[in-house]
């Protein structure tokens, strides 16, 4: 009895990862030789990390029952704020980079996390659904950010955010090629290593999976279900923050139509793929982080093969149902 | 099968070392079909790709269509893992700027579209079509149909940078004719639907039209359905611009009365880019008959041309898909 | 003796963790009443459900009138004039109650369009046939539970069913309401209807059936006639051993008072209530569905805001506005709603334990659970209150009713309260798992713990109680001490009117 159960908890365990595993020796095929090679892998993770940041903070909002819509919209508007504020600084200062970035930096998160405690506030003590409350905070910070640029963009005139967008840590050699882990990389995986600590080992992640199974019983056990989704929310906005500050850094300029564009559905798909149920009460940070390379893998692997971006989609479309069609087999 | 195709021919460089030829490889990474002028873009790239792998065994050309700036920037990251020789950039906005100058710095063959790069320096060429003449020609056209007086209306596209110096293009014209009154400017996100439902809201508010000018064809094919449906008969001049085959086609035939003429923008400016990348990529010099330097040219401005009944048969492009 | 209207013949059921139902055997005689007892987790709900067509046997046939059948869906079931009234109503709370007797068997015009008058008129009469005052166009979610029971036995009526099984169909009900209950069941036996009832409550089984079957353990035990069997007995063979009375004996609660409720007032629900409860003190709370216990006690939880009134604990004042505030202030609630409000099935053993009291385990510098510490606390619980489980990480939604239920009271006393209000303690436990349930409570009291015993079985209260607050219509109609606690004292007070002595 406990031999079978030990496998089946394994296999729940490391299911996704061993897909993840085969995923990444078919991709090799199919992309060969592009894809296997450490510099596309390096850009496959940087290609990742920026809507794998915001669905770290996406995860937290799924658990908690919840959904958060406006993850793109408040990435635009908070990376505006943040690089005027920059600019603003570099003036002020007359030209100290360091000051003006991490200025910049802590205002987007801070924003961050504001809207997502608006988000949170509006939920939980307006009590109305997240759906409707995260659409309208959407379309609301996206209209913002054209407002203040008039639909244009905001240039950082600090050259070292850009260098900084492009930095790289823990460099070393593969063969003959320097291989490093960009900065945003590096950040998604301390950010996952922190939420899943907080997610397996503290009170408030025990709770958010109670929150999100039934609230109900959450609230009859004594547990503050709106302080918890409150905090969900307010985790999220400060990832999306992170996740705006690089992705700006990276481009070093904001484009208000097209930034994060999109990106809250692929969040959310990457949260799926990697098990966190929709109902919400169960979930996992690494998961997620399988999911978002899942999803960064295929892409890449089917345009290194020369597919047509129109059948990436549907291919795209046919993994996310797919998966959480094993899943629910594997249940 | 393109795939094996693409194997073989590496063994073959490979195996073939000394007396392989060069092979020029050009990258090319522009934003999908979203609307009809964009479809006709696509079009135009498929077509030079085409053209020119027959034309020339050297010469291998990959496309990449995105549907964000995220994405593109993906693909231009994995056209450079492929090394490719020359890389041909539509951007969807600015914000490839990095990207961009990487590839430059490795040496690749950069051509840049429109206004797409914040940096000077970062590219070989630079090809843009005349947004500022797009609309000067058209609005001068359309002022002069409309005696220089009368009641007008805009339907723009999505707000970005290149719609507002089109628009103010237009609004700097008409201030020089002051009978001409500027009802209203709506966005209509170069969608028909979208600017359907912009005229439907004009025909309810302004009862005295007589003209529209919308930002581009798709646009006023909606505006005008929307009047049609309507059944009024006060708007004497529709304008677009774009050169969408069926308008011309109407231009061209005299068919339609509200319609007389189109200013080019041309979608073929990605073929055109993607031949100077090739050009410029193999060295190539230009005709000797010009007197200058006979190197590429740095920076190109494609002209904006009016077409109407005379000329419309030079614009017309039967095979094209809009 | 007439032929058998439906035959199991060796029914086996595995649902892939060994064997539910062992090689079953049983006959049902047209136009009887046929008792089925055992305890939670014997087979019994299983067997009904296969007879339903919403489970499928792993071996064995099904024969309805002879004819060897296969009972594919409830459709299936359903042509066969087969009707299952479950535990757990199946009706949709939005709907009126004449779509719910009709659903998905809606009568429709020539037309296609749904012809609701004769709906709605089949439905008055069918109402009318069971003597049951109740509008066909009142919506489900405004009705008592028995209403609710009565609209799932009209739905069975709707489809001229001549075999109805009922499934545990008093546990909500009060004693009237059981009345009633009965009554009609014996109205549809002499109407030539044949019902399956499945109870724990052998008392009613012994007072309404005919024939009697019991199940332990997937086996069928005992098959006889009601009158040939004493309701020890059938407990005995439901167990498999012999029993000694069902409640411990009453301890010696102290005189200080420990918790107190003073003027309590809810706008519509409580008006004016007071009381006191006493260190280590059993007290009862009785009263009928709707009275207002569960209410008294969720305002005690601060999720009904009073208009007037305190409540003191220990002399002081309390202010209680949420969950929180009453468990910081040490009182528990074990609900009345195991999975809607007591315990969250997706969570394992541990996880449902220390959900209240997680804090405790929070003690380190950096606030991290200290899972050591939870596991070790929450294996002393499985040990003794023998919580069958094989894992501490199992769901919950794999334990049966009783094993939840013990999961549920062991979270509830891991915050160490003073004062434990328990709300239907042994609601859908079987026999063995309550009195077990029985003997914490009253250790605990021992131990100098207050308690508050919410219930509705009055064997219940007038076992365990040291003293019995009777609440009709959101007041306190009368409080029993000693041996003025019985049946009929609480029922005259529940209700107000002095009834006939029960048989």
């Amino acid at each position: 009895m406990s031999a079978t159960t030990a496998k089946k908890i394994d296999l729940e365990k490391y299911g996704a990862l061993i897909a993840l595993g085969a995923l990444f020796v078919l991709a090799s095929i199919i992309g060969w030789p592009y894809f296997i090679r450490p510099e596309n892998l390096v850009n496959v993770m940087r290609q990742s990390s920026y809507t794998g940041i915001i669905a770290l903070g996406m995860t937290f909002v799924i658990i908690s029952g919840g959904i958060d819509l406006s993850v793109g919209a408040v990435a635009a508007f908070v990376a505006s704020c943040g690089v005027l504020f920059m600019n603003w600084v570099l003036q002020a200062t007359g030209g100290n980079e360091v000051l003006a970035i991490l200025g910049g930096v802590s205002v987007m998160i801070a924003l961050g996390f504001v809207t997502g405690a608006l988000n949170g506030l509006l939920i939980t003590k307006g009590k109305i659904v997240p759906f409707i409350v995260t659409l309208g905070t959407m379309s609301i910070f996206r209209y913002l950010s054209l407002q203040m640029a008039n639909a244009g963009e905001f240039a950082s005139q600090s050259q070292l955010y850009g260098t900084f967008g492009m930095s790289k840590i823990f460099e070393f050699t593969v063969g003959d090629q320097a291989v490093s882990l960009p900065v945003p990389v590096f950040t998604m995986l301390a950010l996952a290593a922190i939420l899943a600590f907080l997610l397996d080992n503290t009170r408030y992640g025990r709770y958010l999976c109670a929150v999100g199974s039934n609230a109900r019983v959450a609230q009859y056990s004594a547990v503050r279900i709106d302080r918890v989704r409150f905090w969900a929310y307010a985790i999220n906005g400060m990832c999306v923050g992170a996740s705006a500050a690089l992705l700006a850094a990276r481009f070093n300029t904001v484009s208000t139509p097209n930034f994060g564009l999109g990106s809250e559905l692929d969040a959310i798909a990457a949260t799926i793929i990697g098990g966190t149920a929709m109902a919400g009460g169960r979930g996992s940070i690494w998961g997620t982080i399988i999911g978002v390379f899942m999803l960064q893998f295929i892409q890449n692997m089917l345009n290194m093969a020369g597919l047509s971006p129109y059948l990436q989609g549907v291919v795209k479309g046919i993994v996310i149902i797919g998966s959480v069609y094993i899943q629910k087999q594997r249940q | 099968m393109k795939k094996v195709l693409l194997a073989l021919l590496i063994v073959t460089m490979v195996v073939g070392g000394a007396y392989a030829q060069k092979v020029y490889r050009v990258g090319v990474s522009m934003p999908s079909a979203t609307h009809g002028w964009m479809g006709n873009a696509n079009w135009w790239a498929n077509r030079a790709k085409t053209d020119w792998e027959k034309r020339d065994k050297t010469v291998q050309i990959e496309l990449k269509f995105s549907g964000n700036v995220n994405q593109q920037v993906a693909d231009i990251e994995d056209l450079l893992v492929k090394k490719v020789d020359a890389l041909v950039v539509f951007p969807h906005d600015t914000s490839v700027t990095s990207i961009v100058e990487k590839a430059f710095n490795q040496g690749v063959y950069v051509v840049v579209l429109d206004r797409g790069v914040s940096k000077e320096g970062i590219y070989d060429i630079y090809i843009t079509n005349d947004d500022e003449a797009y609309t000067r020609k058209g609005m001068e056209w359309l002022a002069k149909q409309m005696g220089y007086k009368g009641n007008l209306l805009l339907i723009t596209g999505i707000p970005s940078p290149i719609d507002t110096i089109r628009t103010d293009t237009i609004k700097e014209v008409v201030k020089k004719y002051p009978n001409i009154k500027l009802l209203d400017v709506q966005p209509g996100d170069w969608n028909r639907q979208k600017s359907l439902t912009v005229m439907e809201n004009y025909l309810q508010k302004y009862k005295q039209i007589d003209a529209v000018y919308t930002a581009d064809d798709d646009m006023m094919l909606g505006a005008m359905q929307a009047y049609k449906e309507s059944g009024r008969k006060d708007i004497k001049y529709f304008l677009g611009g774009g050169c969408l085959k069926s308008v011309i086609k109407e231009i061209m035939d005299d068919s339609n009365p509200l319609v007389k003429a189109d200013v080019t923008y041309s979608p073929s400016v990605i073929a055109t880019s993607i031949s100077y990348a090739v050009i410029g990529v193999k060295g190539e010099k230009l005709n000797p008959n010009v007197y200058q330097v006979r190197a590429l040219p740095r920076r190109i401005i494609l002209p904006s041309e009016l077409v109407t009944r005379e000329n419309a048969k030079d614009f017309y492009v039967p095979e094209a898909p809009f | 003796m007439p032929d058998a209207i439906l035959r199991v013949e060796n029914i086996v059921k595995d649902f892939g963790s060994g064997p539910v139902l062992k090689d079953v055997n049983l006959e049902v005689r047209p136009g009887e009443i046929l008792g089925i007892i055992g305890e939670n987790g014997a087979g019994k709900s299983t067997l009904m459900k296969i007879l339903a067509g919403i489970h499928q046997p792993t071996a064995g046939k099904v024969y309805v009138d002879g004819k060897a059948v296969r009972i594919a869906d409830p459709i299936a079931a359903r042509a066969l004039k087969i009707s299952l009234v479950p535990q757990e109503f199946n009706l949709i709370r939005d709907l009126p109650v004449y779509n719910n007797v009709f659903l998905g068997a809606e009568l429709r015009k020539r037309s296609g369009v749904l012809d609701k008058e004769s709906m709605k008129a089949r439905t008055r009469e069918l109402l009318a046939q069971l003597n049951v005052a109740l509008d066909p166009e009142a919506r489900i979610e405004g009705l008592s539970a028995a209403e609710k029971q009565m609209v799932e036995i009209c739905k069975a009526l709707a489809f001229d069913s001549r075999v109805l099984i009922m499934d545990e169909p008093t546990t909500m009900l009060t004693k009237f309401e059981i009345e009633i209950l009965f009554r009609l069941t014996r109205k549809l036996r002499s109407e030539g209807m044949t019902i399956l009832y499945i109870s724990h409550k052998l008392k009613e089984v012994k007072h309404l059936c005919d024939r009697v079957v019991v199940l332990r353990d997937g086996e069928l035990v005992h098959d006889g006639p009601t009158a040939e069997v004493s309701i020890v007995e059938m407990a005995q063979k439901m167990v498999g051993r012999e029993l000694g009375s069902i409640f411990p004996v009453k301890g010696k609660p102290g005189d200080e008072v420990v918790f107190e409720a003073r003027g309590v007032t809810v706008p519509g629900v409580l008006e004016d209530i007071s009381f006191q409860l006493r260190k280590g003190e059993i007290l009862g709370l009785a009263g009928l569905v709707g009275a207002g216990r569960t209410e008294l006690a969720e305002t005690v939880l601060g999720l009904r805001l009073r208009s007037a009134g305190t409540f003191l604990k220990d002399g002081r004042e309390l202010d209680l506005r949420e969950p929180a505030d009453a468990v910081a202030a040490g009182i528990s609630y074990l609900s009345e709603d195991r999975q809607g409000a007591g315990i969250i099935t997706t969570f394992s053993v541990t996880r449902n334990v220390t959900l209240v009291s997680l804090g405790e385990y929070c003690r380190s510098f950096f606030r991290l659970i200290d899972k050591r510490t939870e596991k070790s606390k929450v294996q002393g619980y499985v040990d003794s209150f023998r919580i069958k489980t094989d894992s501490l990480d199992r769901r919950l939604e794999n334990l049966s009713g009783g094993n939840q239920q013990k999961v549920s009271l062991a979270k509830a006393i891991d915050t160490s309260p003073s004062v434990l209000i328990v709300d239907e303690p042994t609601r859908g436990v079987d026999v063995s798992a309550k009195h077990e349930i029985y003997v914490f409570i009253n250790e605990l009291a021992r131990k100098g713990i207050s308690c508050l015993l919410i219930s509705s079985e009055l064997e219940e209260i007038i076992g365990m109680c040291d003293r019995v607050l009777v609440m009709r219509d959101g007041r306190i109609a009368g409080t029993l001490e000693g041996d003025r606690i019985t049946e009929e004292q609480i029922m005259y007070h529940a209700t107000g009117v002095q009834e006939e002595a029960a048989s």
